[in-house]
């Protein structure tokens, strides 16, 4: 309990700037070729995704749920979008057939240029190891692998030699304050550490796009305000693109823009008031 | 078969229904107290019906290796019984003159000592009237047998020794009848003069059909005989070539009119049941046949007892083999039941969490395994027997050539002891982990965090390390004391794993007690013979039988996985460092041995199980490659000669040289070197030994046998140099005999229901070099009893197979029994390039007359061989079983991987891992476990058998320690490839895992 109380009085900002430089420039540069799309400023504009009447049902043989009933939308690079609604509406769903980890029944969804539709489960498979990072509300972490194991795992299947593996998700860990914790086990943490190890292993190789499917829903507010502010900062010193589902509106409040979700469709879409602070 | 484990049937059959009744009494009416708990338990049964059949199968397999081997056990012993009564039929009980060897050697020496085993044929009235009033006993009957020689004049066959019945017509109520092929009966009453009934086997033996006529050599004259009917049944008792005449003519053409040899008794009851009212009988007869140089001998019982013994001994073989796989069997029990509660952990915890008792989860945990074991206990002892019934075949194959008909059999009782003894086995098993798995956490199992280590400074713990401690100094204590080489061993090791414990608790981390104690029993337990007879206390020296083979086999195999469970992260390391540059592995590789390295009792329990089964496989794999070996060198075996023959006695060769030349299809030249036995039935015991002269049939070598043989000597008397010596001293030596290495006590006992040899020496072993001074036998010569005494210089090779137990000189023979012994066994050396077996034929032919049979020796070598590496073979295949255990363990394990990592799978899918890559991290995992588990079980068996072919090249010269390289790459292979297979499915299954489904549930 002790070890919990002392990780939540820690100030992530600070470390989220320290975070910052360690993540220079340079190590820009070097990941530029696993997303070139990310670095040309023309393209900023550009969406990321385009879902067009999407529709997702569940049929399980006795019952068929409408999980989504024709959803359309456009999200841009490097925007922070927050999808809040009540529990079943179909957020997850959502979340889960824009990534591509799930089919739609009907409607298009285009990542990144090219319609879902015309990639293999192989292809998908590897636009997510490239330029996707989850973060899920129940952490996930492999039980057997260490936290600094865990972080540089999408490193390791994106290809990366272990030795670079190792160094940029010990730098990572350091980045969400757990630098030493490394080599603990995720049994042996705390769960605002244990999320911040799937936060780690989600931007460890700084996808363009990031998944976090209630990110702070285990957490108390304090942590859960400091794992937002990582989060915010992220997105905006490395232009990478959020989604992120929350019940949370001081969460939701942190994005650009919020949709509001209820019974499979949207209900509203509007751009939040800019933060004024940082 | 009566004694399993040396316990009788009947008993071990008692305890185990009464432990499986009482058993499923408690349940029973646990069950009826706890409806709730019943149901809650049993309907996960129906539920998972590919699960119920995974666990059902698992858990039988235990219990078919115990009904296989319990099958072929009874085969083996029904066949010999069958054997032994179709020798013997309804006869149980046989008065025969107490002079059985000096009658033997008054018939060798002349016609006229057969007299003395006569006796008046008045006896059977007395004998009658003495069993009068015992309703037990159906008939008594007056017997004349002989054995002589049989010619067929126009087939120009002969059967050297073929047994000849006198039949009393008028006394064969409760006898057996004498039997057509169809089933009529033949009747002793209607023979005319000079007519005979004979057996099947003799018929198609020498060619020889109704009408025809025979020679009966009962003299130098032969009797001519005309067959008037052929019986497929009831000449007893008599060895399968019988011939049957009436009472009369048999005593008339013997020369003993109104006197028989035998009188025969039976009991009510089938032939075997006649067996049980033995003792009242014998009882019976005391009176009347004491003083009279008569006695009664419990033929049946005697028989029914050998065939039993030598029955179980093999079955004891087969229980003793499978036991490593038994072993793992129950450790796959074990394994699965912790596994299903792991799985039930969530539900369980709920449970609990709802109020539920830890003793009410013991108890639905209970009923549900009650239920599995019950199921696959029945599955597999009924498979068992299936096996078993394989198995069978290929004895069947392997004796084909010996004629012994193998039939086969099984015991009810035997099912029944495989079902409960299985049964009482899984069910102490489930008992034990449903216990285990009830003490959880509630929290933890409902939020299936991982239970975290436990304290290793309880008081609980202490008081464990310390019985541990104690019971190891005492096992050590009384290993010494009772001069158990298997106790002293067993007690080091506690001592070893205590004080592991121990300075663990002292703060020494794990791997270092750990390590540490796992290398140190391993080098204990391999230490090579060399050393440990150095260090070792002397009066511990070859003290072990086979049971340390399996005592260390299981203490080795606990030591290294103990030792590579334990560092396994090096392992892991080591793996990465090797395979992390190829590409797309490393992330691969890091789960798939992450997962086993951190499930170490999974992990532990797996490669338990393999590596013990490799470990036995590749034992046997040793032995089996270094016996066959021995029967290369054909020269050892033959002694230098290259076919061996018998003539019948009656009618000897009076001189074998001279009678070579006139032999058809032999040329001169083509035999080099006869050499010659005699032999003569004696009385002998041990010299300075208690205890009566047993019966030992003595051979006597010519001088051309002992110029020429080369048979070597284990041990020879101090003054002889040479083995040639050893021959030479024979031959000039009055007064000298060399015995076989079975009369001389071995310091491993290796035997299995074997018998024990007439003469057993004593005050040196068959290892030692030397034989001492003043080794005698005392030789008795039966008919007057003057006692001699044979100096022994020489303990013969154990390969040495046609000396016979005590081997003499002629000159020594004839001292002994005062009488020249006509020669009836021949030895032929050819010159290189004759054809054997053409020379075997030619021999037999020429000297059809003196009904020789000749056999190649070469031939017989092979057969033998043939045999035995059939037996090994199938051995190995029943040991091979046991792969089964380890196999399904990984597939279970597999299996249950899956459903507990859906999440995590989910996760990897998420991350970037591709389909494949889930599949092949599966199967990695597997690998690693299975290819680990079987370098441990290679690694282990080669070390050790580096012992074991030591042991036996100590006794049998021939075997050598030989690494049977293909023999294990095929094992290996087999052992690997089935692991990958079993491991398939689940892996596949994994890897079709829906990402997104994963996620949703927790
Ligand atoms: N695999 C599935 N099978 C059947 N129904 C499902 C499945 N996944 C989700 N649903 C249903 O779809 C609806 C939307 O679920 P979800 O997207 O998880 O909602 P949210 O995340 O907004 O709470 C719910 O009614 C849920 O029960
Ligand atoms: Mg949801």
């Amino acid at each position: 309990m002790s070890g919990h109380a002392l990780v939540c009085t820690q100030p992530l900002a600070i470390i989220a700037e320290q975070g910052g430089i360690v993540l220079g420039v340079g190590r820009r540069e070097k990941n530029a070729v696993a997303q070139p799309q990310a670095t040309t400023e023309q393209m900023m504009d550009q969406p990321i995704i385009v879902a067009k009447d999407v529709e997702k049902v569940y049929d399980t043989g006795k019952v068929r749920v409408h999980a989504l009933r024709g959803v359309s939308l456009t999200i841009t690079r490097g925007e922070m979008v927050a999808i809040m609604g009540p529990s079943g509406c179909g957020k997850t769903t959502l979340l889960n057939v824009l990534s591509g980890l799930d089919e739609v029944s009907a409607g298009t969804i285009v990542l990144d240029g090219r319609p879902m539709e015309s990639m293999s489960d192989k292809q998908r498979t590897r636009f997510r190891a490239e330029k996707m990072g989850f973060i899920f509300q129940s952490y996930n972490l492999m039980p057997v692998l260490s936290a600094v194991e865990n972080v540089e795992l999408p490193l390791l299947v994106a290809g990366s030699k272990s030795r670079d593996a190792r160094k940029r998700a010990l730098e990572t860990l350091a980045l969400v304050g757990l630098a030493d914790q490394a080599n603990q086990r995720p049994a042996e943490l705390s769960g605002g550490q244990q999320q911040r190890v799937t936060i780690a292993r989600a931007l460890v190789n700084h996808p363009a796009l990031v998944w976090a499917d209630e990110p702070t829903g285990a957490l108390d507010s304090e942590t859960s305000g400091d794992i937002m502010d990582l989060l915010s900062r992220l997105n905006r010193e490395y232009e990478q693109t959020f989604v992120l589902v929350t019940h949370d509106p001081s969460v939701a409040a942190r994005g650009d823009r919020t949709i509001f979700m209820r019974d499979g469709a949207i209900e509203s879409d509007r751009p939040n008031q800019r933060p004024t602070g940082a | 078969m009566q004694d399993i484990f040396g316990l009788p049937v009947q008993t071990l059959m008692t305890v185990l229904l009464a432990l499986f009744l009482v058993g499923a009494a408690i349940i029973g009416v646990l069950a009826l107290r706890n409806t709730v708990m019943f149901k809650m338990g049993v309907r996960n049964v129906p539920r998972r019906r590919a699960q119920t059949a995974l666990i059902v199968l698992g858990l039988m397999l235990a219990t078919l290796l115990f009904s296989a081997s319990f099958t072929t056990g009874d085969t083996l012993v029904h066949s010999n019984r069958v054997r032994a009564l179709s020798t013997l039929g309804e006869v149980d009980i046989q008065v025969q003159s107490t002079r059985g060897a000096a009658s033997q050697l008054d018939q060798l020496l002349g016609p006229g000592g057969r007299a003395a085993v006569y006796f008046d044929q008045t006896l059977v009235d007395r004998v009658r009237r003495a069993l009068e009033n015992d309703a037990e006993v159906e008939g008594v009957a007056p017997l004349v047998s002989e054995s002589a020689p049989v010619l067929a004049p126009y087939s120009r066959l002969s059967e050297p020794q073929v047994s000849l019945l006198g039949v009393d017509a008028g006394s064969q109520a409760g006898f057996d009848r004498l039997k057509q092929a169809d089933g009529a009966e033949l009747s002793v009453r209607s023979l005319a003069d000079g007519q005979v009934y004979i057996s099947e086997t003799l018929a198609t033996e020498i060619g020889l059909r109704v009408g025809d006529k025979a020679q009966v050599f009962l003299s130098e004259k032969p009797t001519l005989v005309t067959v008037r009917g052929i019986y497929s049944e009831g000449g007893v008792p008599a060895a399968e070539n019988s011939l049957v005449m009436p009472l009369e003519r048999m005593q008339a053409l013997t020369g003993n009119v109104g006197r028989i040899n035998s009188v025969l008794i039976t009991h009510r009851g089938d032939e075997i049941e006649g067996a049980e009212h033995t003792d009242g009988t014998l009882a019976a007869l005391q009176p009347l046949l004491r003083g009279s140089g008569l006695e009664a001998s419990p033929v049946k019982r005697d028989a029914l007892e050998r065939a039993d013994r030598e029955g179980g001994g093999f079955a004891d073989i087969f229980t003793l083999f499978g036991g490593f796989s038994i072993a793992a069997g129950v450790l796959l029990i074990f394994l699965i039941f912790v596994m299903l509660a792991a799985e039930r952990k969530r539900e369980l915890g709920i449970a609990r969490g709802v109020g539920m008792q830890r003793r009410h989860l013991v108890r639905m945990f209970t009923f549900e395994g009650a239920v599995y074991s019950l199921l696959a206990a029945a599955v597999g002892s009924v498979l068992g027997v299936a096996v078993g019934w394989l198995m069978v075949r290929v004895i069947t194959a392997a004796f084909a050539q010996f004629n012994q008909e193998i039939v086969f059999d099984f015991q009810w009782s035997s099912l029944v002891i495989a079902y409960t003894l299985g049964m009482v086995i899984t069910f102490a098993v489930v008992v034990v982990s449903s216990w285990r798995a009830s003490r959880l956490n509630i929290v933890r199992a409902i939020r299936d965090i991982p239970e975290p280590r436990t304290s290793r400074r309880t008081w609980k713990g202490l008081l464990g390390t310390a019985a541990l401690l104690l019971i190891g100094a005492l096992l050590t204590v009384s290993g010494l004391s009772a001069t158990s080489i298997a106790l002293f061993m067993l007690g080091t090791s506690l001592l070893v794993i205590g004080a592991a414990l121990l300075v663990r608790r002292l703060g020494v981390p794990d791997r270092v007690a750990f390590t540490v104690a796992g290398v140190t029993l391993l080098v204990w337990w391999l230490l090579p013979n060399s050393v440990s007879d150095a260090i070792l206390p002397a009066s511990l020296d070859d003290t072990g039988g086979i049971e340390m083979f399996f005592i260390s086999g299981i203490m080795i195999v606990i030591a290294a996985v103990w030792t590579v469970i334990y560092n396994s992260d090096l392992l892991l390391r080591l793996i990465v460092a090797l395979f992390g540059r190829v590409r797309g592995l490393p992330p691969v590789l890091k789960t798939s041995v992450s997962y086993p390295m951190q499930n170490r009792f999974r992990t532990g329990m797996t490669l338990a199980m393999i590596s013990l089964v490799m470990f036995t496989l590749v034992v046997m794999s040793f032995i089996t490659n270094a016996f066959a070996g021995i029967w290369d060198d054909t020269h050892r075996w033959s002694g230098g000669f290259d076919i061996r023959a018998s003539t019948s006695y009656t009618n000897p060769v009076p001189d074998m040289t001279a009678a070579l030349r006139t032999v058809d299809g032999l040329k001169p030249g083509d035999i080099v070197a006869v050499g010659s036995f005699s032999s003569a039935p004696v009385k002998a015991k041990a010299a300075g030994t208690d205890g009566e002269p047993a019966n030992l049939n003595i051979n006597a070598a010519d001088d051309a046998y002992t110029d020429v043989v080369s048979y070597a000597f284990g041990s020879r008397a101090a003054a002889y140099k040479s083995d040639r010596a050893v021959w030479q001293a024979l031959k000039s030596e009055d007064g000298t005999a060399v015995v076989s290495a079975i009369t001389v006590p071995a310091k491993v006992n290796q035997e299995f229901g074997e018998q024990p040899p007439p003469v057993r020496l004593s005050g040196f072993f068959r290892e030692d070099p030397i034989v001492p001074e003043n080794t005698y036998i005392e030789a008795q010569d039966p008919r007057i009893g003057r006692v001699q005494r044979l100096r022994v210089i020489g303990v013969l090779d154990d390969v040495a197979l046609s000396t016979g137990d005590v081997l003499v000189s002629q000159p020594t023979l004839e001292g002994l029994i005062q009488a020249p012994v006509p020669a009836e066994s021949y030895f032929y050396k050819l010159r290189p390039g004759v054809d054997a077996v053409a020379a075997t034929r030619a021999l037999e032919a020429g000297f059809l007359a003196n009904g020789m049979q000749a056999e190649s020796i070469r031939e017989e070598i092979d057969t033998f061989a043939g045999t035995n590496t059939m037996i090994n073979t199938l051995l190995q295949g029943f040991m091979g079983l046991g792969l089964i255990v380890g196999i399904a363990a990984l597939g279970v394990i597999a299996a249950r991987a899956v459903v507990e990592r859906r999440q995590q799978i989910g996760v990897l899918r998420a991350m970037g891992f591709q389909r494949s890559q889930v599949q092949l991290s599966f199967l990695l995992e597997s690998s690693f476990v299975a290819l680990l588990g079987i370098a441990i079980g290679i690694a282990l068996g080669l070390g050790l058998s580096r012992n074991v072919i030591g042991g036996f090249a100590e006794q049998f010269p021939g075997v050598r320690y030989e690494i049977p390289w293909l023999q294990l790459l095929v094992l290996a292979g087999l052992a690997y490839l089935s692991s990958l297979l079993t491991t398939y499915l689940p892996a596949r299954q994994a890897s079709r895992i829906h990402p997104a489904e994963a996620l949703r549930f927790e």
